[in-house]
């Protein structure tokens, strides 16, 4: 009995230590779940933040640099269970007691023992304040903040923000509190720019003082800095650009022809894009957003404007191409073209030849070329590929379509085909869309289009995309898209007579442009007064200079500025004078443009 | 045959179960040595901390073992009830002039010195408790024993209750095994488990499932002790059938009665036959295992109330806690869920001596007494901690077998006593840091800091050492008659 007793004690001390052994097997090498969590406790992912690459212009000036900047870091858990010094600590980091708690409060709705941002963007005169006060639970995280010296070129250069929720689930590079470039310049280069977060990893105990690197630093990763752009931009040129844009709304684009470098690149009206840096950017995101002239929408990529007369180039090129008009055949004009619903011109003599007549912006000069190309025979008439074999002409000049320059938000415009018309007219032909002749219509370009037209003609035939960025460090050289030339179906030999009619456009006297004359700088231009729906006419400039081994091409668009030659050609001007003699001898016409204010009742009635 | 020359019995020492202790107080050391370690602390050695007072307690207790060797066994008979007595009288002193910790008054502070009453009235205590049931005609069939037996357990667990003291008083539990070794009733240990496995299960089963396992379990038992296979498959059967029956009835008559409740009343009603099956063979136990039956409903229905309506809310968190059915990890569950992922992260082989991240960088409380098992397991991994378990085991085996070598009921019943003190230690101990076992604030011997216990273990332990090696070989007079 006694001994049965015993065996069985032994039994049952032996099965509660198998319990104890197996218990111990599941927990140590079954269930990995615990080694995560002491890795949790106390191993802390700290990220460390690359510098910004920063920005040039082409000459080697700033356009945006990376400045130090410090975020107030929190662990909730390890703030001092007797509390600290909120006014000292609001007062240091610049907030109000308010902000504070309420991002302390925040933190702690999201974890107390993972630290999180309460205060950003600390200068560095504030960390070191902070430094020496000694908050026990927060430290400082070195990131960096984009300045932006010269303060122009908002649109072109874009803005960094905060990642949103979808960013982050799409593009496992970013996490909670990472900045990417939204628009322009910073969006287009981003994952240049940005560099390569590093990590550090370091040992915390259970207060969260650090207590060393993890493994001598095994696993720490160094940040990699952003690689710097030089752009194309010219940032004197685009100063000046703008201010001669004030109180205008509308777009420069200014070109290399030879290289397709975008020298200039305006939207007007522009913001200073420190503006959209620092603590005030909610508040000044806002207003921008609230402001009926749209700042934040980049015009000079992203609008679609009717380019009235300054087509008139592209339809005169076809026509030579086509054969269906010679630089000497003349058309009358009486005030108009009178067949049809017909389209109306203004006083000049008559007949005009194709040079005069685009000197002249003679729109009936043009309506007999357009309809010539459209019903020409030898093509099978409008309704059998005349219609087509235009646009396809329109089309290779980079019209209709993204031009694929490197700005991701770069709309392609409209050029119409054959089918958008039957579907829109039960019948059509030469005369119902006669006004595309003179560059209404429905044709719709964006300013960078036309500017690479008037790098297109300056180049006598072929266009290199435009672009915005000139060197990559560390890159032999750019996409090589940008190095291909893109022929238009334009012979070379037949840009001559329409490049001569731009220049008399500002040299003779029939010629619509005068004002844009600079003495030795033989400009060529064309001059558009663009209708449009929303008011007053708008006015549009396309130019480029000199007219041989042109150095500059450019494309003015002032909404409702009027006539051609009332804003648009003086700017475009002013800027090929800045540009190619360093300095404006034409004092009155500067100021005269600069105090230029445009109404604009329809934006204003938008809101 | 003892050699004159070796009065004292060293000769007859249980060197090997010496070696088996004196490994555990180095491994545990060491593992105090880990636990306060940390990198700030330098190369140097630090009497005044943690690691350097426990290492001066080694020393007092190696004195005190020696000591224990050197008295002749017979006195540990004699003082049996002289030390009974004066440590009742320390622990009601303790009662009124202790120092409370951790919310139990049960310290005593002399100078430098805190010395804990409790741990050394369990030497006491199971002193006396071998004195009396090694007493001339003692059997723990007379019930005047029995409760002779509960007076001597139950007033040092009075008093340390009365001082707060749950862990140390639930201790006294441990002496259940040297009562069974004595021959107390075998169902006072089924009724116990029961009792404990009809609470845990009222938490981690459904009502159906419980009650089905309920009567097939005494189904089960009458079936083996009556063999009657016939019989108890279909009254499972008609129980079964009966309660399908009702439960049809009511749903077309739409009573609204859950399935639960006809199960019940199925197996309530099956008693009648059964109870009218047992009067016609004869069979007595069949009222016994019905009455139990009957018993264990009565007790879930009481489980159900009192923790409804009579625990507190943070006392039903607990239970919940323990049982792994809610965890409250901001609250006392950061303690186990701490030791556990400490444990957990030490993997096969552990981190290494002194590389243990969870208890150098301090994410583990009380983690040099009550959860030095956390150093161990993520130090030393799964082997070290299988090493320590085994140490353990063997000890306590070891003590169980000295136990039935003995030819004396009072040495029998004082190494079965310290087997089973260590055994309740260890377990509880080690299944509170895993997560097995209700956080109960016991030291796990010899490895735990603090002088108190190591003192008290040392010396419960070696007293048993030294009335083993005074063994009295067959044909020898006993002494202690």
């Amino acid at each position: 009995m006694s001994a049965n007793r015993s065996r069985i004690l032994i039994l049952f001390v032996v099965g509660l230590f198998v319990v104890l052994g197996l218990r111990l097997f599941h927990i140590q090498i079954v269930d990995h779940s615990y080694r995560r969590a002491a890795e949790n406790n106390v191993l802390r992912y700290e990220v460390q933040y690359p510098p910004r690459g920063e920005i040039y212009d082409r000459n080697g000036e700033f356009l945006a640099q990376s400045v130090a900047s410090y975020d107030l870091m929190v662990v909730p858990r390890n703030i001092p269970k007797t509390g600290f010094d909120t006014v000292a600590l609001a007062k240091i980091a610049g907030v109000s007691v308010e902000q504070l708690v309420k991002g302390l409060q925040s933190a702690k709705s999201y974890s107390s023992s993972r630290a999180s941002v309460v205060v950003r963007q600390l200068t560095t005169e504030a960390k070191l304040l902070f430094d020496e006060g000694g908050f026990d639970g927060f430290y400082t995280l070195f990131r960096t903040q984009r300045s932006y010296p010269r303060k122009i070129a908002g649109n072109l250069l874009g803005y960094i923000g905060q990642v949103n929720d979808k960013i982050i689930e799409r593009n496992p590079y970013y996490g909670r509190g990472d900045y990417i470039g939204y628009s322009g310049i910073e969006s287009a280069y981003e994952e240049l720019l940005r560099g390569e977060k590093g990590e550090k990893v370091s040992v915390v105990d259970v207060r969260g003082t650090i207590k060393g690197p993890y493994q001598e630093g095994h696993y720490d990763r160094a940040p990699v800095a952003g690689i710097p752009i030089t752009t194309t931009i010219d940032a004197q040129l685009q100063e000046y650009a703008e201010v001669l844009m004030e109180g205008k709304v509308g777009s420069i684009i200014a070109i290399e022809p030879s290289t397709g470098e975008i020298l200039v690149m305006v939207s007007s009206p522009t913001y200073d894009p420190d503006e959209l840096m620092g603590r005030d950017r909610g508040n000044n995101y806002v207003k921008m957003l609230n402001n009926p002239r749209q700042p934040l929408f980049n015009r000079a990529v992203m609008s679609s404007y009717p380019p009235g007369s300054t087509f008139k180039l592209v339809n005169g090129l076809i026509g030579l191409q086509e054969g269906v008009v010679t630089p000497s055949r003349r058309y009358p004009c009486a005030e108009g073209y009178h067949v049809g619903r017909g389209v109306k011109c203004h006083d000049h003599r008559s007949p005009l030849n194709l040079k005069e007549a685009t000197a002249n912006s003679c729109n009936a000069y043009f309506c007999y070329v357009f309809r010539d190309i459209l019903d020409n025979p030898t093509r099978g008439g409008i309704m059998n590929g005349g219609y087509d074999n235009w646009a396809k002409y329109v089309r290779s000049f980079g019209f209709g379509e993204r031009l694929g320059s490197d700005f991701a938000s770069e709309r392609g415009g409209f050029v119409p085909t054959s089918k958008f018309y039957d579907d829109y007219y039960p019948k059509w032909n030469s005369l119902t869309i006669i006004s595309m002749a003179i560059g209404q219509g429905e044709l719709g370009c964006s300013p960078l289009q036309m500017a690479n037209l008037a790098a297109t003609i300056a180049n006598r035939g072929y266009y290199y995309i435009p672009h915005v960025v000139k060197h990559i460090d560390g890159h032999d050289s750019l996409d090589r898209r940008f190095y291909e030339r893109h022929y238009t179906m334009v012979e070379e030999r037949h840009f001559e007579p329409i490049i001569d009619g731009m220049w008399g456009t500002v040299h003779r006297e029939i010629g619509t442009a005068g004002v844009a004359y600079v003495k030795g700088l033989d400009i060529c231009g064309k001059t558009g007064t663009a209708q449009n729906p929303h008011g007053k006419d708008h006015s549009t400039f396309l130019a480029f200079a000199p007219k041989d081994d042109p150095k500059i091409a450019i494309s003015v668009y002032v909404e409702n500025g009027g006539f051609g030659s009332s804003v648009a050609a003086p700017i475009a001007s002013l800027l090929m004078e800045k540009y190619l003699t360093g300095e404006v001898k034409r004092p009155e016409l500067e100021e005269y443009i600069k105090n230029m204010k445009i109404a604009y009742p329809n934006y204003e009635k938008r809101k | 045959m003892r050699s004159v020359n070796d009065k004292l019995g060293w000769a007859k020492i249980d060197w090997k179960t010496i070696l088996v202790y004196v490994a555990l107080v180095f491994i545990g050391w060491l593992n105090i040595y880990a636990a306060v370690y940390n990198d700030a602390m330098g190369g140097g050695f630090d009497l005044s901390a943690r690691y350097g007072m426990q290492l001066i307690w080694i020393g007092i207790s190696a004195v005190a073992a020696i000591v224990i060797l050197l008295i002749d066994d017979i006195y540990y008979h004699q003082l049996a009830y002289p030390a009974y007595g004066l440590m009742l009288l320390v622990l009601l002193a303790t009662l009124f002039v202790g120092h409370t910790v951790n919310g139990a008054r049960s310290w005593l502070v002399f100078g430098p010195v805190s010395v804990q009453p409790a741990e050394f009235m369990k030497v006491a205590a199971a002193l006396a408790l071998a004195r009396f049931m090694s007493s001339y005609n003692f059997s723990l069939s007379h019930w005047k024993d029995i409760v002779g037996v509960g007076v001597v357990l139950l007033v040092p667990i009075f008093i340390i209750l009365l001082q707060n003291d749950m862990g140390s008083a639930l201790v006294y539990c441990s002496f259940l095994m040297v009562l069974f070794r004595e021959g107390l009733n075998p169902w006072v240990y089924y009724a116990l488990f029961l009792i404990v496995g009809l609470f845990v299960g009222s938490f981690l089963l459904s009502p159906v499932a419980l009650l089905v396992l309920l009567v097939l379990l005494f189904v089960v038992t009458q079936f083996v002790a009556n063999r009657n296979v016939r019989e108890s498959v279909g009254y499972v059967a008609a129980t079964g059938l009966l309660s399908i029956v009702i439960y049809a009835l009511s749903w077309a008559a739409q009573w609204g009665v859950s399935y639960y409740h006809s199960l019940l009343v199925a197996s309530l009603v099956m008693l009648i036959p059964a109870l009218l099956y047992a009067y016609r063979h004869k069979l007595s136990n069949i009222y016994l295992y019905g009455a139990m039956f009957v018993l264990s409903l009565l007790f879930l229905g009481a489980v159900d109330y009192v923790f409804n309506d009579v625990l507190q809310l943070h006392q039903q968190k607990r239970i919940l806690d323990l049982l792994g059915l809610e965890s409250d990890l901001k609250g006392w569950g950061y303690n186990v869920h701490q030791s556990k992922i400490a444990i957990g992260s030490g993997g096969f082989f552990g981190k290494g001596f002194l590389d243990g991240t969870q208890t150098k960088y301090d994410f583990i409380p009380e983690q040099s007494t009550d959860f030095i098992f956390c150093t161990v397991g993520e130090e030393w991994g799964f082997v070290g901690s299988v090493v320590v378990l085994v140490l353990f085991a063997t000890l306590i085996i070891r003590l169980m077998k000295m136990g039935e070598r003995q030819q004396e009921p009072f040495r029998r019943v004082y190494c079965y006593g310290v087997a089973g003190i260590f055994l309740f230690h260890t377990i509880i101990n080690i299944g509170m840091t895993i997560g097995l076992m209700p956080v109960i604030g016991i030291p796990l011997p010899m490895f735990s800091y603090g002088g108190s216990s190591l003192l008290a273990f040392t010396v419960l332990f070696f007293i048993a050492v030294r009335l083993d090696s005074q063994n009295s070989s067959i044909g020898e007079t006993y002494k202690f008659y």
